[in-house]
């Protein structure tokens, strides 16, 4: 499996507005640099729960959980090692 | 094939949907013609629209029975809006909806009829809701003079003026569904304006939410922030969930703004016959498209009018016409005047 880091990156810069050159280091925060909104979070969420067959509870959508890139790659592998 | 993106040709168009390469962060790749969001574009499947129809039947068929309204509905009295509130009524009869008009001081003679009437035909409750228009318009002035204050992907969705007044209507609507304990909110957002059709509402991601507007806020210089966000108290630790699920029925009905059109003036609605082509109620619009057009480079319905382009719900024509900005709106000086600017 690819890293979701890898794909969250790629989706952030075929479906949003993240510059290709941009760098995002693990803990940066997505919303506060406006590489998210609430809109593309959804988004990202549903391109997540499709990529990798999981179902991603409401209550796990925490900025401790998806505001950081090692945060939503750690909700997902959690998610998808059960 | 590797990407071959290439930026700002000064003439460059994708070839299917209207986004420019002229605009920052839009790019084209020179050997497909197409943006980066047309070139990734994959159409919702007959299967997944067949399933969220089913889910919105499943939910506003059988609303859960907790307050006084199932629905709490943002009606602004433009097309889209009053066309939803009719339909949903027609749809779901037995729906009780309070349908809330946010009056931020621009809002045309016209759509204020037209929001009544609409509220009247379809046996809703209308509510008017407004904020201190002196204050208000201190707060649209401070969106017109900041600069970054919405920081990436917001400032492509909207203007820095639409982006403050969309939140300031979704906290205070928020707000309602939570203290008169109705299931759902109904937006009339276009296809082009959001992807979720549906979005559950809990308290980590309000309180997020929340952050974030306060946040845009205090970099615009907004001092007086409270009466703008959710009551804090009532998503404080400890208060109870929400329970409260935002539907947007565009994502799940088709789109087609001609034909909404022509039946809401069959039903009574009337033109206000607005110069600016993107809004059909709000008279700050074309001012805000024209500020975030100088501040930015970066019309703030393009994105919009793009995705709508790109999933068949608009000619391609009829969105580059939309794109024009016409400087001689009078309604632009009138604007500026109102907000000291």
């Amino acid at each position: 499996m690819q890293e979701p880091r890898e794909d969250i990156l790629d989706f952030l810069k075929t479906q949003g507005f993240l510059n290709e050159k941009t760098v995002l280091q693990d803990n940066d925060s997505l919303s506060e640099t406006g590489v998210i909104d609430s809109i593309t979070l959804l988004q990202l969420i549903d391109f997540l729960e499709g990529k990798y067959n999981i179902q991603i509870p409401v209550e796990m959508i925490t900025p401790e959980n998806f505001d950081t890139l090692a945060g939503i790659s750690q909700s997902v592998m959690k998610l998808k090692n059960g | 094939m590797d990407k071959c993106y290439v930026m700002a040709k000064a003439t460059l168009t994708c070839k299917k949907c209207v986004l420019d390469a002229t605009t920052p962060g839009i790019s084209i790749n020179d050997e497909t013609g197409l943006c980066q969001f047309c070139e990734h574009y994959t159409p919702l499947s007959k299967e997944k629209k067949e399933e969220y129809r089913a889910r919105m039947d499943t939910l506003l068929k059988s609303p859960p029975h907790r307050g006084k309204y199932d629905v709490i509905f943002a009606l602004s009295g433009g097309v889209d809006s009053s066309y939803t509130l009719y339909r949903l009524k027609k749809e779901y009869p037995h729906l009780r909806i309070l349908a809330v008009q946010f009056d931020n001081g621009f809002i045309s003679e016209t759509a204020l009829e037209n929001a009544q009437k609409f509220c009247d035909l379809t046996k809703s409750t209308y509510m008017h809701l407004t904020l201190d228009q002196i204050i208000l318009q201190d707060t649209f002035s401070k969106a017109a003079r900041s600069t970054g204050a919405y920081p990436g992907t917001a400032k492509y969705r909207a203007s820095d003026i639409c982006n403050t007044c969309i939140s300031i209507i979704k906290q205070k609507i928020i707000e309602l569904a939570i203290t008169t304990k109705s299931p759902f909110i109904v937006f009339a957002f276009s296809p082009g304006q959001t992807d979720a059709p549906f979005v559950t509402l809990t308290k980590p991601f309000l309180v997020w939410m929340r952050k974030l507007f306060d946040g845009n806020l205090k970099a615009m210089g907004v001092t007086e922030r409270d009466a703008y966000l959710i009551d804090a108290h009532l998503i404080q630790p400890g208060s109870p969930e929400p329970e409260v699920t935002i539907i947007h029925p565009f994502l799940i009905w088709e789109y087609n703004k001609p034909e909404f059109k022509k039946e809401c003036i069959r039903l009574g609605w009337i033109d206000p016959d607005l110069k600016d082509h993107n809004s059909s109620n709000c008279l700050l619009n074309a001012f805000a498209i024209q500020n975030h057009l100088e501040k930015y480079h970066i019309h703030s319905y393009a994105y919009d009018l793009a995705a709508l382009v790109r999933q068949g719900n608009m000619e391609r024509d009829d969105a580059m016409k939309k794109l024009k900005v016409d400087a001689s709106d009078a309604s632009i000086e009138e604007v500026q005047r109102k907000l000291n600017l």
